[in-house]
């Protein structure tokens, strides 16, 4: 294709250099195009058409109408599973550090030298790329209140006289939804801080071992900082997967007993598809990703600027 | 992926790794199994009938109920020959009760039959036991 | 390292993957005894184990249907997926105007999840005319920016020497591509095609709101019904668990070091 350009002719030479290039961009973009497309189509363009969908009066039957701010004053000022999807997605997000708190010390464990910490690392991240729907039909059973494997260890350890109905329960339905959600990712998040671990020269530990560092300090002054970038990647995945633990909370408890395990992500669904208000359902659509947005600034400004996951060029 | 073997022909290369072997056993799995169907799926089902003292019965009268979505519905009966065995053919289900009677000697109860797949030639392990006279 | 004892740890890590395991224990026993559904108290060996309810979730449900639904689904996604990620790496490894704000756009479309598109994406697809087919499920998965990020780190890592000896050689952009990078990116292809089809094989939502038939649904959606219907009655809900985690699980014991590294790509570089 551009044989014909790799010979130049000396007098027309500037000119099919600039063809070359011109040629060159256009291939490049063309080479882009497809996943750009796609990108396009179904992130940035959804993100502007929920934006104006949600100050509008609109149903798939009728053309639509300007609604101003109605939609949000009634989400805001009306709803009350509003807000209790609010509250709930938040509490499922505090428990992101809890998780990520115990995977660091299960990759301290793994990361030590033992034997056999290849099979104990698969054991532990095998959960993590299975399908959802069948973990959380299998937890579903697991919390079930008749012949549940909890209720039966909880009972013969003499922690409790009677069963207690989990998955029923406004006090223990959504603590029972974010324990299914830990088991799941607690593999993810450990090999995440098992590499970043890994990529932590030894010398620096030695140099601080023949200082007479102990190891707690060790731990504080060399460990902890250099994970920071680790910490982050796993803080961000941990709020995005709590954000949008759609199937777990779906197939494990429908919304929960009156909404005690509604999250702003099953609230949308629910809106839109089952009642299909879509114009309302944008408008919490909006506050969701506002939302998300807001966490993860803050978190970014809290760990001191980009300690991000990914570079930029 | 394929460099476990780098010193090797292509051929090895390309043919002893893990994403090749393991697909490739699971289809000669699944291969084997449908061949093991298609030669036993005739829906031959056999059995004995014993009165309460363990001696075959004659001329009972063996009924087959087939799984219908969540009951079993009545689809064939056949009586037992002289050596007190029976046989259908032309089940094409694969839960199965069978129950045998032969009045003046007993019924039997009805005996769940399972099956690996639809119309399997089954020859039932025990006997259909006739009680109570 | 200072020496210290070892069994602690070996015991503490024998604890957690007791707790990682005993689920799928758990699972399988009731799938071949169909015990636990009823009975109180639950037995740790099952008596009279049998396959029956394999046969019954064979049977009573299209599993098949569903099995080939999400095949279909997952090899368009990952064909299309390696096809495009590659492409958008490489020119992402080229130097041109706008490339700042490309990786811009692509770094902050990481941040947002599918969920928030939900209504849109349903009502492009539906105008569209692509509900309920094939492609309307597999179209929005076909690209994912990390395995984007894989590609252009694999071909960052090409020497410069060997594109410059194509080029004199004669060969086009396109041909540079597929004969000179891809080959060195083997890794790269297999970290795509396992987290491309682990993402798309268990993807719920989705299929969710896409399918209106029931002869399109996938496996996620095959299995959530099915609980919907029967609720926990039979031994077959588990059954069919068992038969829907068991490619899965497989998959990743074949091709771990390739999904790790794929997504731990973002922890080390980007």
């Amino acid at each position: 294709m551009s044989a014909a350009a790799t010979h130049p002719e000396a007098p027309g030479r500037p000119r099919l250099l600039a063809r070359k290039r011109v040629r060159q961009t256009m291939l490049v973009w063309c080479f882009l195009l497809p996943s750009l497309a796609i990108f396009l189509i179904y992130r940035v363009i959804p993100l502007g058409w929920n934006f104006v969908l949600s100050f509008q009066d609109w149903s798939p039957m009728r053309p639509a109408r300007w609604a101003g701010l109605d939609h949000y004053e009634e989400m805001f000022f009306h709803d009350e599973v509003f807000w209790t999807a609010c509250w709930n997605t938040l509490i499922f997000m505090a428990s992101a550090p809890l998780a990520i708190a115990m995977a660091l010390g299960l990759a301290l464990l793994v990361n030590a030298d033992i034997r056999g910490r290849d099979v104990y690392r698969t054991i532990i991240f095998i959960s993590y790329p299975l399908m959802t729907v069948a973990v959380a039909i299998i937890w579903r059973w697991m919390f079930d209140e008749r012949v549940g494997l909890i209720n039966y260890v909880a009972r013969e350890a003499g922690l409790v006289d009677r069963p207690i109905p989990f998955l029923n329960s406004f006090t223990w339905a959504l603590p029972s939804v974010i324990a299914a959600n830990i088991w799941q990712m607690l593999g993810f998040y450990m090999i995440i801080l098992l590499t970043g671990l890994q990529n932590i020269p030894q010398n620096l530990y030695e140099a601080a071992a023949i200082d007479g560092a102990a190891a707690r300090h060790r731990f504080r002054r060399i460990t902890l900082p250099l994970l920071k970038p680790s910490l982050f990647l796993c803080f961000v995945i941990g709020m995005l997967n709590s954000f949008t633990s759609f199937d777990l909370v779906y197939v494990m408890t429908g919304g929960g007993p009156a909404r005690a395990t509604e999250l702003l992500v099953t609230y949308i669904y629910k809106l839109s598809f089952v009642q299909t208000k879509f114009d309302y359902a944008a408008a919490v659509t909006v506050f969701f990703f506002v939302l998300l947005i807001v966490v993860a600034w803050g978190a970014n400004r809290l760990s001191g600027g980009n300690a991000g996951a990914v570079e930029a060029d | 992926m394929s460099d476990e073997d780098p010193d090797g022909p292509l051929w090895r290369r390309l043919l002893l790794n893990r994403f090749v072997l393991v697909p490739g056993a699971i289809a000669a799995a699944i291969l084997a199994w449908n061949i093991y169907v298609a030669s036993h799926d005739n829906g031959i089902v056999e059995g004995l009938v014993v009165d309460p003292k363990g001696e075959p019965v004659a001329g009972a009268s063996v009924a087959l109920w087939v799984l219908n979505f969540t009951t079993y519905v009545e689809h064939a009966h056949t009586r037992t020959s002289a050596d007190g065995r029976f046989r259908f053919d032309g089940n094409a289900s694969h839960n199965i009760q069978l129950a045998a009677e032969k009045p003046g000697v007993g019924r039997s109860a009805r005996v769940p039959v399972r099956l690996y797949f639809k119309a399997q030639d089954a020859t039932l392990s025990e006997p259909l036991r006739l009680a109570g006279g | 390292m200072h020496r210290y004892p070892r069994w602690p740890i070996h015991l503490t890590l024998l604890g957690v993957s007791f707790v990682m395991l005993v689920p799928f224990y758990w699972v399988l026993k009731t799938s071949v005894s169909g015990e636990n559904i009823f009975a109180y108290p639950p037995s740790v060996i099952p008596k009279n184990p049998h396959l029956f309810y394999y046969v019954d979730v064979w049977y009573y449900i299209p599993f098949a249907r569903y099995f080939l639904n999400s095949v279909i689904v997952s090899f368009l996604c990952v064909a299309a997926n390696v096809v495009f990620n590659a492409m958008a790496g490489y020119a992402l490894t080229r130097g041109f105007a706008g490339k700042s704000l490309v990786l811009m756009l692509f770094l902050s479309c990481m941040m947002v999840p599918f969920q928030a598109t939900i209504i849109p994406a349903y009502l492009m697809t539906g105008r569209l005319g692509l509900l309920d087919s094939h492609l309307g499920l597999a179209l929005p998965q076909m690209s994912t920016i990390v395995c984007i990020f894989v590609f252009k780190a694999s071909f960052d890592a090409v020497p410069r020497s060997l594109i410059d000896a194509a080029k004199i050689d004669g060969l086009s952009e396109w041909r540079i591509v597929w004969r000179v990078m891809m080959p060195l990116a083997k890794a790269a292809i297999a970290t795509n095609v396992i987290l491309g089809f682990i993402w798309s094989w268990n993807n719920f939502l989705w299929p969710l709101i896409v399918t209106r038939s029931a002869d399109m649904q996938t496996l996620p959606l095959g299995l959530a019904r099915f609980l919907s219907y029967q609720e926990d009655t039979t031994g077959a809900l588990y059954a069919f668990c068992i038969m829907v985690l068991a490619p899965g699980i497989l998959l990743f014991l074949l091709a771990q070091k390739e999904f790790i590294r794929g997504l731990t790509s973002g922890a080390t570089k980007g």
